[in-house]
């Protein structure tokens, strides 16, 4: 008989300090984790199906949802099984296949091949570049202009990465918001890293559609699972059920995270809340750490300066320069780190690296600040 | 009696998880302050009882 596939099993959280900027808002605190345990099984939410997953009583779901699209400022909610199910979940829903989308240079993958798979013309607005990688609002209008003049017509969809995965910028999404408004065009903000970190009032930001990340920054693992919350007026088009199956809503496949995961970003919930009272400490802890790092020489932080957000990059060719020296090369750095109980630094990477501070306390972001300094003192 | 069973298992294992949120919260120094100190105490008896009860019931 076959003994299966040898897992280990995962400590990382335990034994080290990890920096890996996907998962530091996805950490789960333990009544979740508890949550998690008894949930395990497939199909676990089901026990009292009521046709379709949104509207059970049991778990509360429903109640869930409701209290879902208040804290994002939305009207309504339903879940997914990631924020790109979301994206592709609108798109499909409101637009035309050869009809032009517009988003931003910095958005994530997901957003461009599901552009890609609703058969959509992407048009993106670039970025100022080096060294800040800023979305600048009003490049949206030189965008959607450029869309009009080549198409005849207004794009069907806009979309802003609110903060995006690799420099960690924060857009002003209520500027965009109010163009989309002027143009009369459809806004999707992505909140992959914002909302469940950070407040965030959806209509406020003049949001139709919000999406959001349950394992990027809403605490929630034990699988995938993404929230889209939309305003009212949208439900008849992105929420629209089945012609058979008259309780499934044909854009989320009828029913999406039946399981663990759902119940996991269920009980992180109040968890969340809470946390993003307290946004303006991370902010404090985030550009403490920027400036330390700056301090060492040698390593520029890329992106908004100051920074509005836990997510960075760093430009460091002080590492660079001796790695070019080290017999293990670019892997000196993750080594060197992973001696120090520190991991989340891309392995191999020495010219730029991503890290988050998010939920680390100020004594281990020292530590950190003070290994790099060791390293640094090391090979230098 | 199962049922019992079944209630300490999980008792055990939740308090667990606090043992390991612990373990997150203080890596990699693990300086415990006193409260946490007693905390895991706490837990540590929790699950020696739990496991004690299923013991017995088996």
């Amino acid at each position: 008989m076959s003994q299966g596939i040898k897992l280990e099993w995962r400590a990382r959280e335990e034994l080290f300090i990890n920096l890996e900027p996907l998962q530091r808002g996805g950490v789960v605190p333990a009544e979740a984790r508890k949550i998690a345990l008894s949930y395990i099984d497939g199909y676990s939410t089901c026990d009292y199906c009521l046709g379709t997953l949104h509207i059970l009583k049991k778990p509360p779901i429903c109640d869930f949802l409701v209290e879902v699209a208040d804290f994002l400022g939305m009207d309504r909610a339903i879940l997914t099984h990631g924020c790109r199910e979301a994206k592709f979940a609108i798109m499909h829903a409101i637009t035309k296949p050869g009809q032009a989308m517009v988003m931003d240079e910095n958005k994530h993958y997901t957003s461009y091949v599901a552009a890609e798979r609703a058969g959509l013309k992407i048009y993106e607005i670039p970025s100022n570049g080096y060294p800040d990688f800023k979305i600048e609002p009003e490049e949206y209008v030189n965008t959607i202009e450029n869309v009009k003049k080549e198409t005849g017509e207004l794009p069907a969809l806009v979309l802003l990465t609110h903060v995006d995965w690799t420099y960690g910028n924060l857009v002003d999404a209520e500027k965009i918001g109010k163009i989309c408004r002027e143009y009369h065009v459809p806004f999707l903000l992505n909140t992959a890293y914002s909302s469940g970190r950070m407040p965030i009032n959806g209509k406020r930001l003049l949001a139709d559609f919000t999406t959001c990340s349950g394992h990027k920054s809403w605490a929630a693992g034990a699988g995938v699972v993404g929230i889209l919350a939309i305003r009212d007026e949208w439900k008849d088009k992105v929420f629209k059920p089945s012609q058979r199956y008259k309780v499934k809503p044909i854009e989320i496949l009828g029913c999406s995270a039946r399981g663990s995961s759902a119940l996991v970003l269920m009980a992180s919930f109040p968890y969340v809340k809470e946390r993003v009272k307290h946004w303006d400490e991370e902010l404090e802890k985030a550009r403490w750490f920027s400036s330390q790092m700056e301090s060492l020489g040698g390593i520029r932080q890329l992106g908004d300066k100051p920074h509005n957000h836990d997510l960075m990059r760093f430009e460091t060719p002080i590492f660079d320069r001796i790695a070019q020296k080290h017999k293990r090369k670019g892997y000196f750095l993750y080594e060197e780190l992973l001696k120090r109980s520190i991991v989340g630094i891309k392995m191999g990477r020495t010219k730029t690296f991503d890290l988050s501070t998010y939920g680390l306390t100020k004594e281990q972001l020292s530590y950190v600040i003070d290994s790099f300094k060791d390293i640094i003192n090391k090979f230098s | 009696m199962t049922k019992k069973i079944v209630e300490k298992t999980f008792e055990a294992l939740f308090a667990l998880e606090d043992l390991r949120e612990v373990l997150r919260k203080t890596t990699p120094f693990y300086n415990l302050t006193e409260e946490q100190k007693e905390e895991v105490k706490t837990i540590v008896l929790k699950v020696r009882k739990a496991l004690d009860e299923i013991e017995e019931k088996i």
